[in-house]
């Protein structure tokens, strides 16, 4: 709260969560339950779940005050699969719930398992308000552009044009930028990282842990039967280096094709024309001018400009990592400064003996 | 728990698993391919387009190809995690055993 | 200020007063201070306040126009009374809109000094009703309550608007003087009020108090009138309205269940006080969370439930269809909750500062799929204190989710309130789960977050933080006992019987009904639910008091309902049901008991009042044979001397 805050040190988002006892260490396999995981084979949500159960362990937490809360949609089975607490609700609405959870119990770590329909069309508004109240949680919004439960409608984040059942001449809506969103919802921790690169998504996941506050975290997510391929040129290869623009704070953003000095030859600048950013080949401007990347800067401003170099089309350019970091009180450690008493029920009496009373001495 | 491809792999290598898999976790040996058993994520993409029918679910691995469950962990003692095997490319670290194997014969 | 009578004093034994003036002009204060004064005095009392959806309306005209009625008496009362003994009113629209109610030889006071022209006009009246003899049947008291008011607060360097603003507190006085009501606690009160602007503290406190002497030393009034105080069991009183006591219900529950108390709110007329008041009080481990609409509001509290609090929601009709989806999922994960609906008249946006009793259908039925819920209500303002408490009981015993149904008419009303002794109260058990419920074949000790408890049916509460009993719950289909995912048919088929049978077992823990049956020969039976209670009451003394024969049964618990409720209905000859919709209960009753229930309904925002009660009751009876049609008369006011 405040008072932590003050010091400049954040507190961590796990801070108030019970330790394991010294000495006591626990697996993935602690954290996988007896239930058998459906999704369809090849589906991005095994790795995501993978690193997860992967991860957790790396807390040292206690397992009963973890709670994963998801929505509706192929991913929101997620807790299932997790040997925690866990709630699969409904539709959207998995933000407000854990916002429950999450105020109620400042001991227990909240997690929330979302899909970009589920968080982004149906849950947009608790999204938001989840943002910028700034709940201690972590939201995992697993991007796949598409309706995959659904059997394969085009999703608030599918490409304008894309084709589906729900949209045989190709769909005309502009999709929303899932990290563009939250920058502007206030929220102070926005990633984005992919299915397959296990080591960034565990970094990733790892550091919005870390963090007390609302943590979202877009995870690319691809569906193998409804959207295949649609983060290849973020896999592939032969166009990776030129499609991921890798974020790490404090460093240059430089991607492209390594030069000799092993380093990408493309840099991110500012754009003078329009005060956004843009990108370069390093041979062009002066290292100076090659934007270093501040997460923890309190103005997203340049955080959003980032986020705006991710093509919303067919996806061949797009910033990778933490978008934002930075401090602000939670909403949950502020409310519960607030309630920091419990009274008795001599207390509740005098309350409700309060106002204008009377006494009738005998009955009459 | 994770899959693991068996005999009918080996001086096979068909390969259309290691473009099915979502984390590029199968990795190429002399005469085999080897699933990672750290890096897999279980997601089954690869079981169903092994034409030669060589990959299995660890508890379904036939008796007779039990020994392949542990030469799919040994091949990655000195390799460790990658994390990815397309970078990696391939490695002639076959265990013994299977260096050993007569040469297979395919339809 | 003590005052030494100089003018006669007459004793009446009732008397209903209506305050009315524009929205801006302070009537619902003045209303509730001359209340508070009436109860510190020992009268009965019932209050209806009435005001629009509009914040302020334009000055002057009729949708502005805000009113408060009070009915106090030397006896028990059950409605704030259908016609007006006296009526205040603070403008030319305020008359207009109120004088229809008024009974003959009535009296109006009003304040003459708004009587122009263009106040006329806005109001709609062609020519000046103090001047013309519309008025002749009541006895009118032009007073130029604004003039005195201004020249009673001169010395307090108020603007002329200002000064005039205090005019409601000189109305308040004058008749206060009137039917001789303590002042004290209203010098305290606006003492109190404006501690921070002395100015305005003694400007209202100055008007008051001329108000008062002007009563005392005009000749317009040639009487003052006493009501003597009522009789009451001894104990401590305080008056009350349906919001406040169901606030203080939900906190008192929460102690005794030792639970902190999570509301998710969005705010909604006519509930939103309720958020006002918990909010005030996190020092009982209360924790208020205004949410970004209705269902996060809902989705919040379930979500505290599920972590081992007490979360509760509270709304208003439109609210309450947003919520549905939510409601469904409680029913599934058979979590405590409370859902508090204070209906108003619907549907869609409707009649939001008006009161109705149309979501019980809602309440019963609004969810997709079999999804049962227990639904309660409380049947006057106090009453809403042991409804909360009795809504959190059951919601916390059977680990379900628990619709309370207030409404506009209990939330703002108001009455006298005997204190309990929260001490007193029976303490309520969360049973946390604390340890696996289940030994499999093997000997192996598991938790199953579906295993029932034999009697109550109820499944573990276990919430997160409790070692050893991790599981998954939601809103899918889950197997009998384990609750793990299940779409086998067999198994659905006795989930969805179970979660019936759950709340259909309530019924075993409730006290029979009792059905108010005095003489024992009655034929014709009168049920209600909720705030008809008053009117209903009323109407059934009426008919009693000519000699007929009449029961009552009033229900709390609409679903289940008494076990006893069948055996009743079917002693009767006739059953009627008086409510504010289009025959809701009736349709239950009907349906479950096969009974020939008849609807008696009225929808038009406003409560019932007894004499048309009385009429309504009087019908059924003749066509029993029992009594003669309809005779009600227009000027009931001797007969209701003495009935009421």
């Amino acid at each position: 709260m405040t008072s932590r805050i003050d010091l400049g040190l954040p507190t961590p988002g796990t801070a108030g969560v019970p330790t394991l006892p010294d000495g006591q260490v626990l697996t993935g396999k602690d954290f996988t339950s007896d239930q058998e995981v459906r999704w369809c084979p090849g589906c991005g949500d095994y790795a995501v779940l993978k690193a997860v159960q992967g991860f957790l362990p790396q807390l040292g937490l206690r397992r009963e005050n973890i709670v994963f809360v998801s929505g509706i949609g192929c991913s929101s089975r997620f807790p299932y699969y997790l040997d925690t607490y866990g709630m699969h609700s409904i539709h959207g609405r998995a933000p407000a719930i854990a916002t429950g959870i999450a105020t109620a119990r400042e001991d227990l770590l909240v997690w929330v398992v979302t899909g970009d329909g589920d968080a982004l069309s149906i849950g947009g508004n608790h999204l938001v308000h989840a943002l910028r109240r700034n709940v201690n949680m972590t939201i995992l919004l697993f991007n796949n552009r598409i309706y995959g439960l659904t059997k394969g409608q085009y999703s608030p984040t599918s490409e304008t044009g894309k084709v589906t059942k729900s949209t045989p001449l190709g769909s005309v809506d502009q999709p929303v930028n899932p990290v563009s969103l939250a920058l502007g919802a206030e929220a102070t921790f926005v990633a984005r990282t992919i299915d397959s690169d296990r080591k960034h998504l565990t970094r990733v996941l790892s550091a919005a842990a870390a963090h007390r506050g609302t943590s979202l975290v877009e995870i690319y997510q691809n569906c193998p039967i409804f959207n295949d391929g649609a983060f290849d040129a973020l896999k592939d290869n032969d166009r990776k280096a030129d499609a991921v623009i890798p974020l790490e704070h404090g460093e240059q953003i430089r991607f492209g094709p390594p030069g000799e000095d092993g380093r990408g030859t493309k840099v991110l600048v500012r754009d003078e024309v329009t005060g956004g950013v843009r990108a370069a080949f390093a041979a062009d401007v002066p290292d100076e001018a090659i934007l270093v990347h501040d997460a923890h800067n309190p103005d997203p401003t340049t955080a959003f400009a980032i986020s705006r170099l991710t093509d919303t089309g067919s996806l061949d350019q797009t910033p990778i990592g933490i978008f934002r970091q930075v401090v602000r009180p939670t909403y949950d450690d502020q409310v519960r400064a607030q309630a920091s008493t419990r009274r008795d029920l001599d207390d509740l009496q005098a309350l409700i003996d309060g106002g204008d009373v009377w006494t009738v001495e005998e009955d009459r | 728990m994770t899959y693991v491809i068996a005999q009918p792999c080996v001086d096979l290598k068909d390969r259309t698993c290691v473009d099915e898999c979502p984390v590029d976790c199968i990795y190429e040996g002399e005469r085999m391919l080897y699933i990672h058993p750290d890096e897999c994520v279980d997601c089954g993409a690869c079981e169903p387009v092994c034409p030669a029918e060589a990959i299995f679910f660890e508890d379904d691995v036939p008796d007779e190809w039990a020994d392949y469950t542990q030469a799919n962990a040994d091949f990655f003692a000195k390799l460790g995690s990658p994390g990815g095997a397309t970078k990696v490319g391939k490695v002639a670290d076959d265990p013994q055993w299977i260096k050993d194997l007569p040469p297979q014969e395919h339809d | 200020m003590t005052v030494t009578p100089e003018k006669p004093i007459k004793q009446v034994d009732r008397v209903i007063i209506r305050f009315a003036g524009d929205s801006g002009d302070g009537m619902q204060l003045t209303g509730d201070r001359f209340t508070q004064q009436t109860a510190v005095f020992g009268n009965d009392l019932a209050t209806f306040p009435s005001f629009p959806a509009e914040i302020r309306s334009p000055q002057g005209t009729i949708p502005g126009v805000s009113s408060f009625q009070v009915h106090f008496a030397s006896h028990d009362i059950l409605t704030p009374g259908d016609h007006p003994d006296v009526l205040v009113a603070m403008n030319p629209a305020a008359l207009k809109a109120n004088v229809a109610d008024l009974r003959p030889g009535a009296v109006i006071i009003v304040d003459s000094h708004e009587f122009t022209a263009r106040n006329l006009s806005k109001a709609g009246y062609a020519s000046n009703p103090l001047e013309d003899d519309s008025l002749a049947r009541f006895q009118v008291h032009p007073v130029d309550l604004t003039g005195m008011t201004i020249e009673a607060v001169k010395d307090f360097g108020l603007t002329r608007k200002e000064a005039s603003r205090s005019k409601n507190m000189f109305a308040l006085g004058l008749v206060s003087w009137l039917y001789g009501r303590p002042i004290e606690s209203t010098i305290d009160h606006l003492t109190r009020k404006f501690a921070a602007k002395p100015n305005l503290r003694d400007a209202n406190v100055a008007a008051f108090k001329a108000g008062y002497h002007f009563g005392e030393t005009t000749e317009v009034f040639a009487v003052s009138y006493e009501v003597k105080p009522a009789p009451a069991p001894k104990g401590r009183y305080r008056n009350i309205t349906g919001n406040l006591a169901l606030s203080y219900g939900l906190l008192t529950a929460g102690r005794l269940a030792d639970l902190p108390v999570f509301l998710g709110a969005y705010p909604i007329t006519p509930a939103s006080d309720i958020l006002h008041e918990l909010s005030k009080h996190k020092d009982f481990g209360v924790t208020t969370f205004q949410a970004e609409d209705e269902i996060a509001a809902i989705g919040a509290a379930l979500g505290a439930s599920y972590a081992g609090h007490l979360g509760v929601t509270s709304t208003s009709g439109p609210g309450m269809t947003l919520k549905s989806e939510a409601l469904g999922l409680a029913v599934m994960l058979e979590l405590p909750l409370v859902v508090v609906d204070v209906q108003r008249g619907g549907p869609s946006t409707g009649l939001p500062t008006k009161t109705e009793q149309a979501d019980l259908l809602q309440a019963m039925f609004g969810r997709n799929g079999e999804a049962p819920l227990p639904v309660i209500a409380p049947q006057s303002p106090a009453d809403c204190f042991d409804a909360a408490i009795e809504a959190v009981r059951i919601a916390v015993t059977f680990r379900t989710p628990v619709v309370l149904l207030s409404d506009g008419y209990l939330a703002n009303g108001s009455e006298p309130w005997r204190l309990p002794d929260v001490k007193s109260l029976p303490k309520i058990d969360p049973n946390f789960a604390t340890g696996p419920n289940h030994t499999t074949a093997d000997g192996a000790e598991e938790f199953w977050p579906y295993l029932r408890d034999a009697e109550t049916l109820a499944r573990p509460w276990a919430p997160p933080g409790t070692p050893g009993l991790e599981h998954r719950i939601g809103g899918l289909e889950k197997s009998d006992g384990r609750g793990n995912i299940s779409y086998d048919p067999a198994n659905h088929e006795h989930m969805v019987r179970t979660r019936q049978a759950k709340v259909d077992r309530i019924a075993e823990t409730l006290p029979e009904v009792t059905v108010d049956d005095p003489s024992g020969r009655a034929r014709l039976l009168v049920i209600g639910w909720g705030s008809t209670y008053g009117p209903i009451g009323a109407g059934v003394r009426r008919v009693r008091k000519r000699g007929l024969d009449v029961a009552q049964v009033h229900l709390r618990h609409l679903n289940p309902f008494p076990r006893n409720l069948g055996e009743i209905l079917a002693r009767y000859d006739k059953v009627v049901v008086p409510e504010m919709n289009l025959g809701q209960l009736a349709l239950l009753l009907r349906a479950k008991y096969l009974v020939d229930a008849e609807s008696r309904t009225r929808v038009r925002g406003t409560p019932f009042g007894a004499e048309e009660m009385e009429g309504i009751l009087l019908d059924a009876l003749a066509d029993l044979g029992v009594a003669e049609t309809s005779h009600r008369s227009t000027d009931t006011r001797v007969t209701e001397e003495a009935l009421r």
